[in-house]
């Protein structure tokens, strides 16, 4: 086994730019659109290891408390004013009315300090019973945020895909969440700490993107690195 | 053991059997018969070849002789499905022979579920199996009336299963039958060990009935010698392919040589070179576990038959099965440990009156100095084999499911059952209620799963389980063996690279080579050419979870680098190594090419001594390395190195990486390591002092993929996450990405919840071998040579040759991104293309 283990610190904030709009990519997966002072976060599946556990699988419930204190912790760094989550907040339909009486009191506490957008996703396309509101999409700044991303999109950001990025360079290979784009459709990573992810060279993405405009940023430890296409694997 | 002899006599059907054969019987199967008749266990050590399955199996003959008893007498347990099997037809001959009316059967996974139902209700006298079906078999309601009237459970080759977890799945079982059966008698069969008092103790817990200890000794010593070259030994790497030429002319001087390496990829290797050299096209074969099933069995059929020369193998051919007329056995590479050698010298020649013969062949130039150090501990006969392990809390909350599931438990009654089993034996009742509250609710602080719970409370405060589909889930994720997730290898026609892009899509097809490890795809592009099944193939690409390969040529094909079946150097032999290094007198015994080495090294350097770790200093290009040599194995290696890297990070040494082997470990870095150690601004007393297994250690764990490596197992067994579900299965991906995402959600919130202290406890004893760390650091304590240098020393030259060569398994994942990164903004700026 051997390894290289530092590398020289690159210390600017990368910057993602998409359809004409600066955005800050997070290394938490959320992304900041400073000039509209708000977060966007994609598939937060709230109680999704709970939904587990009623099946006979007692994975430990505490998915929805890091999930929140993610979002605590961007709001907070960014200083946003309105979160707007892309659908799939909630793993189940009825999951809101499961929440353990302390994350439902974080959650409330949240909806009352910033402006709550929860967009409808496959797994949530029912209004839920928490703060803020709810809607099937939203323009924002001329662009489109939905939960499913669309063949021949112009100006569209979704979830949905859970996208993740294997790269290999020089013998090492990594695989990570990331956000993609190709300045017309963007697609955020999934947000939520119990959601696992897809290649994005993987059929689920097939036809999506215009190849040649791909632009892939990883999530680090502490900060997101845009790598380049050519570095992509399957896998 | 008292002498029982006189009392021994054997029914005459059976004297006549032996008579018939021109057989008398052995006395250590004797002994095992007047252990039988005294009322108490036993545990037979011998060698292969002593007759020992018919030792264990006498009892039950002479008990069943007159045909009148009903039901189950004998329980026999295999740790291999194939063992069973061949145990059954050597067992039938006698009783054929002898007209007895005995019925023996197998039950393995691949017994039909009417017959396995069918031996349920209506059960064989001896019935054949493994520690899975015995746990299957246990937690059936029907097993109380099951078991009743067992008389006897034979264990064999018990060695091999006592140092694993199904060793603790089996000592849960065998405390169960314990109860079940009242007049339970245990007979185990083992190879040598080294605390023998330790597996008799593990016996003779579940019944605390007196357990003799009968040991065969004689045999002729073994042959033994290292293989004599002329050829340049390598510093470096594993392949020995200097030695080929040298191993051909030896495997046409025997009968049939049995060739033992250390590694698939090994033996992928050295199948490739004797062919390579193979002009006569002598019957060679090879076998390992990768290796599609038809395919193995063709070569053991083959084996038996005798029509093969010689056969590369792994360790699949270490225990019981008889392959035939095995005249010599090679070890290829590092033995690794006195007792592994010794049992597989004893592969060759199954007759106790000859002496085996064994060649060891070194790979590199320190494994010259391991088998010098394990020829004198084979001649000495030293075992150094591992211990019987204390049990893991994942077993055992498998183990309360499937009691569960037989019938309601009382938790006092249960645990006290537990500490029948040897591995349980001080398992604190604290403990224990925490590992029924895993199985009930998952165990958990924050309690949020009263609601689903998989056990409940009856009104007598008893645990019965919620409803049937618990005892589903239990069935289909029995036992302790976890797979790396593993994909088929199908070969189909090549469709043709251009720089790495292919052309047309896969088709469906292909003939099924065998198997490997999904990850290693993942290291591959198309195009990639790598050995399998002794072919040089053609990666084409993965689909549905098979991996499509084409006929390849390639000079330089990637080797499979297999993830199993790397034994650590024992650390008795670690120790003699150290003992020849500090001993310029044994040198002499060494090719010169080695003790030349030796000398030099001592000449511009200084030699390890026993006691002490050299620790070497000096630059080399535009770094500064240091190398150390604790000989303690590559795992215990490579703790130290990412335990170190953060400590000289700390003293701003600017480290930057790290490669370990078997026998040393390199970092290397930035600062100026001599000079900081020569002005004190850098003690290696306190870099290398012991508290890094506190608060540095700590802070790895956090995220190490070592310790999320260990936690999917112990997920897996506990039965926190499924292994398959009913009707769909899941893919070893989806399984590894969950249990990744659960120990980091369970690690930041209850760093002190149960499977994470059962993670802890595997991953100290596995793949970080703390325990080994922690024993050298205490051993080198103030006892730390440094020798800053000017240039590398000859004894670092293997070491430094390793670097690069080594893939990494999960951590340093940021450089890799970092450097991807690096390479898009020199892109964009228009420089360094590449």
């Amino acid at each position: 086994m051997g390894q290289t283990l530092y590398k020289a610190e690159i210390t600017e904030t990368p910057i993602l730019r998409f359809a004409g709009h600066n955005f800050e990519p997070l290394p938490s997966g959320g992304l900041y659109w400073h000039a509209q002072e708000t977060l966007l976060v994609a598939d937060l599946h709230f109680e999704k290891m709970a939904s587990f556990a009623r099946r006979g699988q007692m994975l430990p419930p505490y998915d929805t408390g890091l999930t929140l204190a993610r979002l605590e912790s961007d709001i907070r760094r960014t200083g946003a004013k309105r979160l707007v989550s892309l659908g799939d907040s909630f793993h189940r339909v009825d999951a809101s009315s499961l929440l353990t009486n302390s994350d439902r009191m974080r959650l409330d506490a949240l909806t009352d300090l910033v402006d709550c957008i929860w967009l409808s996703g496959n797994h949530d396309p029912a209004p839920h019973a928490i703060g803020g509101t709810c809607l099937p999409e939203l323009d924002l700044g001329g662009l489109t945020l939905t939960h499913e991303p669309k063949k021949g999109a112009n100006g569209l950001m979704a979830g949905h895909l859970h996208p993740a990025a294997h790269i290999h360079i020089d013998g090492r290979s990594t695989r990570r969440p990331c956000f993609v784009h190709d300045n017309r459709l963007l697609i955020l990573p999934a947000y939520g700490a119990s959601t696992g992810s897809i290649n994005i060279l993987s059929p689920a993405f097939l036809g999506l993107f215009h190849w040649p405009a791909l632009e892939v940023t990883m999530l680090g430890k502490d900060r997101t690195y845009p790598v380049s296409p050519k570095r992509l694997v399957r896998g | 053991m008292p002498d029982l002899r006189v009392t021994t006599a054997l029914p005459p059907i059976i004297e006549d059997w032996f008579a018939g054969k021109g057989w008398s019987p052995r006395q250590h199967q004797l002994d095992v018969l007047a252990s039988w008749q005294a009322g108490a266990s036993a545990l037979l050590i011998a060698p292969t070849g002593a007759g020992k399955t018919l030792a264990g199996f006498l009892p039950t003959l002479v008990d069943l002789v007159d045909g009148k008893f009903d039901g189950l007498h004998t329980l026999y347990i295999s740790p291999l499905k194939a063992l069973a099997v061949d145990v059954q037809r050597n067992l039938n001959a006698p009783i054929l022979e002898m007209g007895l009316r005995i019925s023996a059967e197998t039950r393995t996974g691949d017994t039909p579920a009417s017959k396995r139902a069918r031996q349920r209700t209506k059960p064989p006298h001896i019935l054949l199996t493994t520690p899975e079906q015995l746990a299957l078999l246990i937690s059936h309601p029907q097993a109380e009336i099951l078991f009743g009237s067992l008389k006897r459970i034979v264990l064999d080759e018990l060695h091999a299963l006592v140092t694993s977890k199904r060793g603790e799945l089996l000592s849960l079982a065998l405390a169960r039958i314990a109860k079940l059966a009242p007049n339970l008698q245990i007979t185990a069969l083992s190879a040598t060990v080294a605390r023998p008092d330790l597996l008799r103790d593990w016996i003779a817990q579940p019944t605390l009935r007196e357990t003799h200890l009968l040991t065969t000794t004689g045999g002729a010593p073994p042959v033994l010698e290292i293989l004599e070259t002329e050829q340049r030994l390598p510093w470096a790497g594993h392949s020995a392919n200097y030695a080929h030429a040298d191993l051909y002319e030896v495997i046409k001087q025997h009968r049939t040589t049995l060739l033992f390496v250390n590694t698939r990829s090994q033996a992928e290797l050295l199948f490739q070179g004797l062919w390579a050299v193979n002009d006569d096209m002598l019957p060679i074969a090879l076998h390992h576990g990768s290796l599609s099933v038809e395919q193995r069995r063709k070569v053991e059929s083959a084996m038996v038959a005798g029509e093969l020369k010689a056969v590369v193998c792994t360790s699949t051919l270490d225990l019981g099965i008889d392959w035939g007329d095995v005249d010599l056995v090679v070890q290829v590479g590092a033995p690794k440990g006195s007792s592994r050698m010794l049992q597989r010298i004893g592969r060759a020649n199954h007759r106790l009156d000859e002496p085996s013969k064994a060649m060891l062949v070194p790979s590199n130039r320190f494994e010259v100095l391991e088998c010098e150090a394990a020829l004198e501990a084979v001649a000495e006969n030293h075992q150094d084999s591992e211990d019987p392990v204390n049990g893991g809390y994942d077993v055992l909350a498998q183990h309360v499911l499937g009691m569960a599931c037989a019938a309601p438990f009382d938790a006092l009654n249960l645990y006290d059952e537990v500490r029948r089993a040897w591995p349980y034996r001080d398992l604190p009742w604290e403990q224990f209620e925490r590992v029924v509250d895993f199985v009930a609710t998952g165990g958990y602080a924050l309690r949020a799963y009263e609601r689903y719970a998989r056990l409940k409370r009856t009104e007598d405060g008893l645990w019965r389980v919620a409803n049937p589909q618990v005892v589903q889930q239990y069935r289909l994720n029995i036992g302790t063996i976890i797979e790396e997730p593993m994909v088929r290898v199908r070969l189909i026609r090549s469709r043709g690279f251009k720089k790495g892009q292919s052309k047309s899509p896969i088709g469906a097809g292909g003939r099924v080579l065998g198997e490997m490890e999904e990850y290693f795809f993942g290291t591959l592009l198309p195009g990639d050419t790598f050995i399998f099944g002794g072919e040089i193939v053609a990666f084409e690409g993965l689909k549905d979870n098979e991996a499509f390969v084409s006929r390849a040529q390639s000079a330089n094909p990637k080797i499979p680098s297999y993830m199993g079946g790397r034994f650590p150097l024992s650390t008795y032999l670690a120790d003699r190594v150290r003992l020849i290094l500090d001993s310029p007198d044994e040198w002499k015994k060494l090719p010169d090419q080695v003790s030349d080495w030796l000398r030099l090294q001592r000449d511009v350097s200084v030699l390890p001594r026993r006691d002490s770790l050299l620790v070497e200093t000096f630059p080399r290009g535009t770094q500064n390395y240091l190398v150390c040599y604790p000989f303690e194995g590559r795992l215990a290696h490579q703790t130290l190195g990412m335990l170190l890297t953060r400590r000289l990070e700390r003293a701003r040494a600017r480290p930057l990486g790290f490669v370990a082997s078997e026998y040393a470990l390199a970092i290397w870095g930035l600062g100026d390591l001599s000079a900081l150690i020569r002005s004190e601004r850098l003690s290696l007393d306190e870099l290398f002092s012991e508290d890094m297994l506190g608060d540095d250690l700590e802070d790895w764990l956090d995220d190490s993929a070592l310790m999320k490596r260990t936690f999917r197992n112990c997920a897996i067994i506990s039965g926190l996450i499924e292994r398959r579900h009913p009707g769909k299965e899941k893919t070893g991906r989806q399984i590894t990405m969950s249990s990744d995402l659960i120990y980091d959600v369970l690690y930041q919130h209850e760093p002190d919840h149960i499977l994470i202290q059962a993670t802890r406890r595997d991953a100290a004893r596995g793949l970080l071998d703390i325990e080994r760390l922690g024993d050298m650091l205490r051993r080198i304590r103030e006892h730390i040579e440094h020798k800053p240098l000017e240039r590398v020393s000859p004894l670092a030259v293997p070491i430094l040759l390793d670097i690069g060569k080594e893939p990494i398994f999960g951590e340093g994942r940021e450089s890799a991104m970092a450097d991807a990164a690096d390479e898009l903004m020199r892109e964009a700026l228009g420089s360094d293309p590449i």
